[in-house]
């Protein structure tokens, strides 16, 4: 059993090799490579979940043997505790779904080999890094990550602006990598060592500016990794033009690395998240974060650079609900985490069949394909629903788990800050469904689009893979408490109790976990909810009612406005007199267009900020660091 | 020792500058390069000793009162340098590959993924 860890990462890389040898002879090689290479390595991981997640044990496996000598670690180990486990999960299961989509959906390009070895090696650093029980180690595995991400999202390197999203990627992320670098090395030069239970072990004891600097270094560069706030338009760039599957991978599974290593940096390493300004640093930034991206989703014209942006606004509820500090906060974000995977997922692999089938992703080009395409509509609309947060689909649960942890933080400080964290929430939430509205009234809705005439079904190797990604939805939807009970109450108990993450290493022996903390509160109650929901509701309609309407005459002189006063009935004329009718789809602009026009400052602002120069975007990055360094030394 | 944090923070600082203020393609790359050397030269700092020998040393030999340099460090720094130095071939390849689609190396024209 000690040994799965690293077979499991291995068993990745190795594939990749073997990939790039046998790969090039013929398609079917690659598969029959690639398939059974994701296969054993899920099985592994899966296999470590009896023993992990239901009897509280922790793997530890301490590599050429080095174990550690008088309770202080020498060797690189890794260690494999409930909360790693979780993230291991998340990240095989999309491996596997994201693979096995490829199988199909590259079949049209050229030097697949070089793909599904990079894909390999991007999956075998994501495994590595979750699994992983050292801080340099994780540095390295973060830069292998990067490296492949940036190079897969280049892959298609005829298509419009690859190459530019994926130079900015790499720019503006190695402000991250080194971020990273730097906040592990000054660790070192404080407690001399790189394991994560000897430091876990040794930072509460060790208060010094230099580990506060290193803290502030170590939580932008996860930031960076999970695209926070400054760096969502290196997500936006990059999921736009990487191929579907990889964006998948970018949004399913590398920002959730970001999401792990901000967990492990505030509950173990440090375990600062006691402390109210960590709360509102980490909430804060997530709260920032949903909020902006979700409104930035509003203007896009790419479906999925407009995925993008909802993707980086749920990682921002993840991270919110992580900074609460509270067992069922962290329940929560871990809970959201997993759906996040599966319905953004899902998402873009059916924006992915869109435009392998039509060719394109602009959304004023597309209409009509549920016509064309049921099937995938159906899927897409099991996605949407869930991320937009209808029961009784799996984004409903996890984001009433985090509205319910918000508010009831918000009770029991009596702290204004986490209501408004909540109120944000809850509008985010509401732009999530709409602006979900307007990609399937633009895409699947309406008239059919010229470019979607000849439109088809596809292929049955493209919707196996969504249909998993869809009964997982629901399936995590219908049963969040036994969910929460199986796999989220051990995870977060694993990382509330970091000391036992500690002994466990340093010791050489299994310990069995606390008992976790981790339950819901007396404010679960969907009828509380249900009526909060009919009295928002009817105070916004009595807002929108009671609203002056706008006379004409207020708009302008009385004659201009003769000359365009049309006759009484002219505008039925198109409807009697047998005129050829035009192409009238409504389109996903038209639709909130009031919205849009009230906002404009707003949206034209956040517009504006994204310039799309990379040197604009580090100067934020830089900007971000050097406040989030201050921030640190003032008040941590 | 201190010298050589101030040295290498400078460093960083400057790396970081670049990027922001220059707006050709290569003096960006160039500017991460300067800020890896920084990060390197902070990390051979940090296991520096000035008293200290190559850390080469058979069981036993060592008594109190032995100085030598840390030699952790110096393996995480190989790491980095090698790294550094993929990551930098990486941008550069991108950056050939920008140019010839592009035309141009001004990163204020290469932004055709915005808003």
């Amino acid at each position: 059993m000690e040994n799965f860890p690293i077979l499991a990462i291995m068993t990745l890389f190795m594939g990749a090799f073997i990939n790039s040898l046998v790969g090039r002879r013929s398609h079917k090689a690659r598969v029959a490579v690639v398939f059974t290479t994701m296969a054993i390595s899920l099985l592994l991981v899966v296999s470590m979940v009896p023993a992990v997640m239901f009897r509280g044990e922790i793997i530890t496996y301490w590599m050429g043997g080095w174990a550690p000598e008088a309770g202080w670690a020498y060797g690189i180990g890794l260690e494999v505790d409930a909360l790693s486990l979780f993230f291991g999960l998340i990240v095989t299961i999309a491996v596997m779904v994201s693979g096995t989509y490829s199988f199909t959906y590259m079949k049209r390009d050229d030097s697949q080999v070089n793909f599904y070895t990079l894909f390999l090696m991007l999956a075998g650093s994501v495994l590595g890094l979750v699994l992983s029980g050292d801080l340099f180690n994780i540095f390295v595995m973060v830069e292998i990550m990067t490296f492949t991400a940036v190079a897969l999202t280049a892959f298609r390197n005829d298509t419009e602006g690859a190459l530019e999203g994926a130079f900015k990627y790499l720019v503006v992320g190695s402000l991250g990598s080194v971020s990273i670098l730097t906040g592990t090395i000054l660790i070192y030069g404080c407690l001399h060592t790189l394991n994560l239970a000897q430091i876990a072990d040794l930072a509460i004891h060790t208060r010094n500016p230099v580990m506060v600097v290193a803290f502030g270094f170590l939580f932008v560069g996860f930031c960076t990794k999970a695209f926070m706030f400054p760096f969502q338009p290196l997500a936006a760039d990059a999921h736009a033009v990487a191929p579907a599957s990889i964006s998948m991978m970018i949004s399913g599974v590398l920002t959730k690395c970001g999401v792990y290593g901000m967990i492990r940096l505030v509950y173990v390493l440090f375990q600062n998240i006691g402390q109210t300004h960590v709360q509102y640093l980490v909430t804060g930034m997530g709260c920032l974060t949903m909020f902006i991206c979700v409104t930035m989703a509003f203007n896009q014209h790419n479906f999925k650079r407009l995925l993008a942006f909802h993707s980086i606004s749920q990682v921002g509820y993840v991270i919110t609900a992580i900074g609460l500090g509270t067992a069922v906060g962290l329940g929560a974000g871990l809970y959201h985490a997993i759906n996040h995977t599966l319905f953004k997922g899902l998402l873009f692999l059916v924006a992915g069949a869109v435009q392998h089938q039509t060719g394109t992703l602009d959304l004023d080009e597309l209409g009509g394909l549920s016509k064309k395409m049921p099937k995938t509509t159906l899927l897409f609309l099991i996605g949407a629903a869930s991320i937009s947060g209808i029961p009784p689909f799996n984004g409903f649960a996890s984001k009433w788990m985090i509205y319910q942890s918000i508010f009831s933080k918000a009770v029991n400080t009596g702290n204004i800050f986490f209501l408004l964290v909540c109120i944000v929430a809850l509008l985010t939430s509401v732009l999530t469904l709409a602006s979900f509205v307007k990609v399937a009234q633009s895409v699947f809705f309406g008239q059919c689009a010229v470019l979607c005439r000849d439109a088809e079904e596809c292929e049955k190797g493209m919707r196996i893979p969504m249909w998993v990604l869809a009964i997982l939805c629901v399936v995590l939807g219908l049963f969040p408490d036994q969910f929460g009970e199986l796999f989220l109450k051990p995870a977060a108990g694993a990382a509330m109790g970091a000391d036992v993450y500690a002994a466990a290493m340093l010791s050489g022996k299994a310990v069995t976990s606390m008992p976790a903390i981790y339950g819901y509160i007396g404010t679960w109650s969907p009828i509380v909810w249900i009526v909060l929901l009919l009295i928002v509701t009817a105070g916004m309609t009595i807002f929108s009612v009671s609203a002056p309407i706008r006379k004409p005459e207020a708009l302008g002189e009385g004659e201009v406005e003769d000359e365009h006063v049309l006759p009484e009935n002219a505008k039925y004329e198109p409807f009697f007199s047998g005129e050829e009718s035009v192409h009238s789809h409504v389109t996903g602009s038209d639709l909130f267009w009031g919205f849009k026009e009230n906002w404009k400052k707003y949206f034209s602002f956040w517009h504006d900020w994204h310039s799309g120069i990379v040197n604009d975007y580090e100067l934020y990055g830089v900007v971000f660091l050097a406040a989030a360094l201050i921030y640190c030394i003032l008040f941590i | 020792m201190t010298f050589n944090y101030f040295v290498s923070f400078f460093f960083i600082v400057l790396g970081l500058f670049c990027i922001i203020t220059r707006h050709n393609l290569f003096k960006v790359v160039i500017g991460m390069s300067v800020v890896d050397y920084g990060t390197n030269l902070l990390i051979v700092s940090i296991g520096a000793s000035n008293k200290g020998t190559a850390p080469i040393y058979a069981a036993g030999e060592i008594v109190p009162g032995t100085w030598f340099v840390d030699p952790i460090p110096q393996a995480l720094t190989l790491t980095s340098i090698v790294i550094g130095a993929c990551i930098t071939a990486m941008a550069l390849s991108l950056v050939i590959k920008i140019y010839s689609k592009y035309g141009t190396l001004d990163t204020r024209e290469i932004r055709r993924l915005h808003g």
